[in-house]
């Protein structure tokens, strides 16, 4: 902390500006706060002048330049509220529609849904089917999350929330609520880490090693997924994907 | 000078004549008559001389006068000043023609006819501008605010900047040798006037003269305008003028004053007397005089009026009948029950001062004349949920403790720990279960105060397991595994300022600095909307006492009404000079209260959006209003310590309570109304008495019609109970339904 009579020379102007306009009680942060802005603000500023004079093909940048880069970063950074004039009208005209009829038992009572927040953010993107090109890979059908034909044969399934699928070229796709084993193949590569005997009764899903490398996932289904041929795995397995609801 | 100008011109004496008998009336014919009137004969008594600038004031007078159809007076003042018939045309019409819309500002020299012209049409009422701008003459340059310009072009150059000090000077010595009773209200004047020259001086680049001006008279203000004096002072050139909104508003709003007319006799008479016209022109312009008939106030009754931005309310603008009381309670069936039963009989009696927990006999069905018809709003109609609320809520009232002078109620204090300084807003429901926080790192969290831990619902795959049928259905659908003492929201982006749960319990609301006022549920803890339409922090809001509807009000100074069920706000709330930064409902639902930074609170009717009462008082901005449960009266808390306590119905201040010595942020009537709780940053709760409060109001027929209460001193005898709390200040207060006082604040070692 500098005492008072190492204080540098600008920190002074901000603790006088401060008394000046009635402030006496601050965090000593304030000041650096103040000055950080006063530095990023002026070097903004003379930046766009020395761009507009440049475009006016002038050598210095003059009072007029940056008097123009203050104007057009008052519009863009410090906006200020509407003026009143203009508040009155507007309030004025919202003011005549009468206050619209609540319309009974309606249960929650909502905006349409385009402009609430309930709608999913996600999609849930499905296994492309893709053709192979070595010999030693499995294809795989396309896999549908929430397909009758897969929940039937996986009474362990939870209920996938969302029916939509997208395809993206070779990568398995996050299947949210479901729980997989997979098995790999000891004649593929040798960086899985994992390789979790399956039950009989499933079928092997193919994924890449890089991405089992990082974690250990339990994945039954009927499908079987390639990728080797991949393009790094976009998806990230995250543990919370394959928590039960 | 007045005399010899009299004698001129029969039209000048027949305005004048006008003027006094308007001045009752709208001020604002008094500035357009008037001024014209005394601008023409300045310029006249020059006109001998001839110079360029008087001759074009004569022709921008005649230019009025041609565009209101004053034919004869034209043709006198052209005869008088001996002008051609075509004289007049072509050099004034076109800035005649930009002075009747909004005037561009040609620069403080050219155009004294602009200004002139401006300043006439800026006096018409400031209702919403009536025409776009017309052309602009070319050499006005291109100003692309033409609405700031508008505002400002009033000031352009009046008189000698040197003398200024001067005038003010000559004005200060008046008014310190009138009588006594006539100084506290002419001082009045003063603030106004030097805030208005000291613009003008700025305006008009003088910047020397304007801090020499400054320096000299600042210190000769009252004590409560020391903070604006502040802002003022920082303001030393135009370009600054043109950034502060405040400065603007405070510009176009007239300063309201209310003299009594033997005051303002004198002043004019004095005014007039003197050679220059420079006070009188500013203050034709820019200040309403609201003359009243009766005796001069003294300064303790000015002092506890003003203080507002804008000067005081208007009489006027306080008239609007404003229906306070209470809406019927819909008839529930209960099953018989003395208890109940007598608490039923409570709902239909109309409104009463003091509401008796023993019913008088028979269940009135008049409507009270106070209150508004049940229609008058839309509200939402009860659901058996609700239904069953109320029975739940008239059960615990009848075990409602009474509280009084001699039987205080007692205080459970939540503090917040661990918060640094973070927490910003509090909200309890109604009948104390749920605790809610909004925090300056954009969470908000909910907490359970009783043992019942909170339970989200469970997700669509659970829900699709559980049986459908069974009874309690209701406890099925929730999930255990989650359950939790607390839960925290997430969604806004920046601090959350206000909080506010709904009264059935499913909704919370919560609104930040980040412009949006978002709408959670209680249920699954998750958001469901968020409301964008200010684009400014939202400082406040608040559910409807029905819920459906809610308000909010922030730093665009305009207070907005939403349903839940409608994305874009059905109501604008647009008059307040600065910020809102506490919104109100009454408890008929038909009013909102918003105390603002300009130190005024206003209350609007929700059915047409108007402004119904403008209260002035405070020095400081307001944070916190309450309004008592009969819907009657109104307490209001500010920077400056002091609650004010409000009739609703006639606008007038009935009481001040003195005591707290910092920011008073929470207020609280009790449930029947007896006792006002106030809590405050200097880390005390204090319980105010306000049955014996309002029973102190006397109000005649002077009072009624002019607004001038003698308030009594006596916050003292009114306090009945001082609480400190550990270096915590009190954020939010809430009685129980029992009438136990919750209050919440913030550990601040």
């Amino acid at each position: 902390m500098a005492s008072p009579k190492t204080v540098p020379k600008d920190a002074q102007v901000m603790i006088q500006i401060l008394k000046d306009m009635g402030i006496t009680e601050y965090e000593p942060r304030v000041i650096n706060q103040m000055l950080e802005f006063t530095y990023r603000y002026v070097t903004t500023i003379i930046e766009d002048a020395k761009i507009y004079a440049t475009h006016a093909k002038k050598n210095n940048v003059d009072a007029d330049d940056i008097r123009l880069a203050i104007q057009s970063r008052m519009d863009q950074s410090f906006t200020s509220p509407p003026p009143r004039d203009f508040l009155l009208e507007v309030a004025r005209q919202k003011n005549q529609t009468p206050l619209p009829l609540i319309k009974p038992y309606t249960g929650p009572r909502l905006p349409p849904d385009r402009y609430c927040l309930t709608a999913p953010n996600y999609r849930l993107k499905s296994i492309q089917k893709k053709m192979s090109s070595s010999a030693g890979r499995i294809t795989v059908p396309r896999l549908s999350v929430g397909a009758v034909s897969s929940r039937s044969s996986t009474p362990t399934f939870g209920t996938p929330s969302v029916q939509s699928v997208t395809t993206k070229v070779g990568t398995p796709m996050s299947l949210s609520g479901q729980r997989f084993t997979v098995q790999i193949p000891s004649s593929q590569t040798a960086a899985s880490k994992s390789s979790t005997p399956s039950t009989p009764t499933v079928q092997n899903v193919l994924i890449n090693p890089s991405l089992i490398g990082s974690k250990n996932i339990l994945i039954t289904t009927n499908m079987v997924s390639q990728n080797l041929a991949s393009e790094s795995l976009k998806r990230k397995h995250e543990d919370d994907d394959y928590d039960a609801l | 000078m007045a005399a010899v100008q009299d004698g001129q011109h029969n039209l000048e004496v027949e305005k004048d004549i006008k003027t006094e008998i308007t001045n009752d009336g709208s001020g604002n014919i008094n500035a357009n008559s008037s001024s014209p009137g005394s601008t023409s004969s300045g310029g006249k008594s020059k006109s001998p001389a001839g110079s360029g600038e008087d001759q074009q004031t004569l022709l921008a007078v005649l230019q009025f006068l041609k565009r209101n159809k004053l034919t004869e007076s034209v043709d006198i003042l052209r005869r008088e000043a001996g002008l051609s018939a075509d004289a007049d045309d072509s050099p004034v019409s076109e800035s005649a023609g930009a002075g009747s819309g909004g005037v561009p500002n040609v620069g403080a020299d050219g155009g004294d006819a602009n200004s002139l012209l401006s300043r006439v049409s800026i006096a018409t009422p400031v209702a919403p501008p009536a025409t776009a701008p017309p052309k602009v003459v070319a050499a006005s340059g291109g100003e692309d605010q033409p609405d700031v310009n508008v505002v400002l072009s009033a000031y352009s150059q009046q008189g000698d900047p040197v003398m200024y000090p001067l005038y003010y000077n000559g004005l200060k010595k008046f008014i310190e040798s009138v009588l006594d009773c006539h100084r506290a209200e002419l001082s009045q004047v003063f603030y106004p006037l030097f805030v208005h020259m000291y613009l003008e001086l700025v305006y008009n680049n003088h910047e020397n003269e304007a801090k020499q001006f400054f320096e000299k008279f600042s210190g000769d203000q009252e004590c409560y305008y020391e903070e604006d004096l502040r802002i003022l002072s920082s303001m030393s050139k135009k370009e600054h003028m043109k950034g502060n909104e405040t400065m603007l508003d405070f510009r176009t709003s007239k300063f309201v004053l209310r003299i009594s007319r033997d005051s303002y006799q004198l002043l004019k008479r004095h005014l007039q007397e003197r050679q220059n016209n420079q006070i009188w022109n500013i203050i034709q312009e820019h200040l309403y005089i609201d003359i009243f008939d009766g005796m001069p106030r003294s300064k303790s009754q000015i002092d506890a009026m003003s203080g507002s931005l804008a000067g005081e309310g208007k009489r006027d603008a306080n008239k609007a009948k404003v229906f306070y009381g209470l809406l019927k309670e819909p008839e529930i069936e209960v099953p018989l029950d003395d208890e109940d039963e007598e608490a039923e009989n409570e709902e239909g009696k109309p409104k009463k001062k003091k509401p008796k927990k023993d019913s008088m006999g028979s269940k009135s069905k008049k409507q009270d004349p106070n209150a508004p018809q049940q229609a008058r709003i839309p509200l939402p109609e009860l659901k058996d949920s609700d239904k069953l609320d109320k029975i739940m809520n008239m059960k615990e009232a009848t075990k409602k403790i009474r509280l009084g002078p001699d039987n205080l109620p007692s205080i459970c204090f939540y503090s917040f720990l661990n918060a640094y300084q973070g927490l910003t807003a509090v909200d309890f429901t109604d009948d104390s279960s749920l605790i809610a926080g909004g925090f300056a790192d954009s969470t908000v969290r909910v907490w359970s105060v009783t043992p019942k831990k909170l339970r989200r619902v469970k997700s669509a795959a659970d829900l699709s397991n559980i049986d459908k049928e069974s009874d309690d259905v209701l406890e099925r659908i929730m999930d255990e595994k989650t359950a939790s003492e607390s839960k925290i929201l997430y969604g806004h982006s920046g601090p959350v300022y206000g909080i506010s749960f709904s009264p059935d319990r499913n909704y919370l609301l919560s609104s930040s600095e980040d412009g949006t006022v978002r709408l959670w549920s209680l249920q699954t803890f998750t958001c469901l909307v968020g409301y964008k339409g200010h684009n400014y922090p939202v400082w406040d809001t608040q559910f409807s006492p029905y819920g459906y509807y809610f308000i909010s009000g922030g730093h665009d100074r305009v207070a907005r009404l939403w349903a839940t069920d409608h994305y874009q706000p059905l109501r604008m709330f647009a008059g307040h000079l600065a910020d809102i930064t506490c919104t109100r409902f009454h408890p008929n639902a038909n009013y909102v209260a918003t105390g603002s930074a300009d130190r005024t609170i206003r209350l609007w009717d929700v059915l047409t959006g108007n402004c119904v009462r403008i209260l002035t008082g405070h020095k400081g901005p307001i944070h916190s209003l309450a309004f008592s449960p009969n819907g009657k009266f109104m307490a209001s808390g500010a920077t400056d310590s002091r609650v004010l306590l409000w009739d609703v119905g006639h606008g007038l201040m009935v009481g001040e309570l003195k005591g707290h010595t910092d920011t008073i942020y929470a207020l609280k009537f009790s449930r029947d109304g007896e006792i006002l709780a106030s809590g405050s940053m200097d880390n005390t709760v204090k319980l105010w008495d306000t049955l014996k409060a309002f029973d102190d109001v006397e109000l005649d027929d002077f009072t009624a019609a002019t607004g001038h209460i003698h308030l009594p001193e006596n916050s003292q005898e009114l306090l009945l109970g001082t609480y400190m709390t550990k270096s915590t200040p009190v954020i939010h207060l809430h009685f129980t339904r029992r009438n136990l006082l919750l209050a919440a604040g913030a550990y601040n070692p």
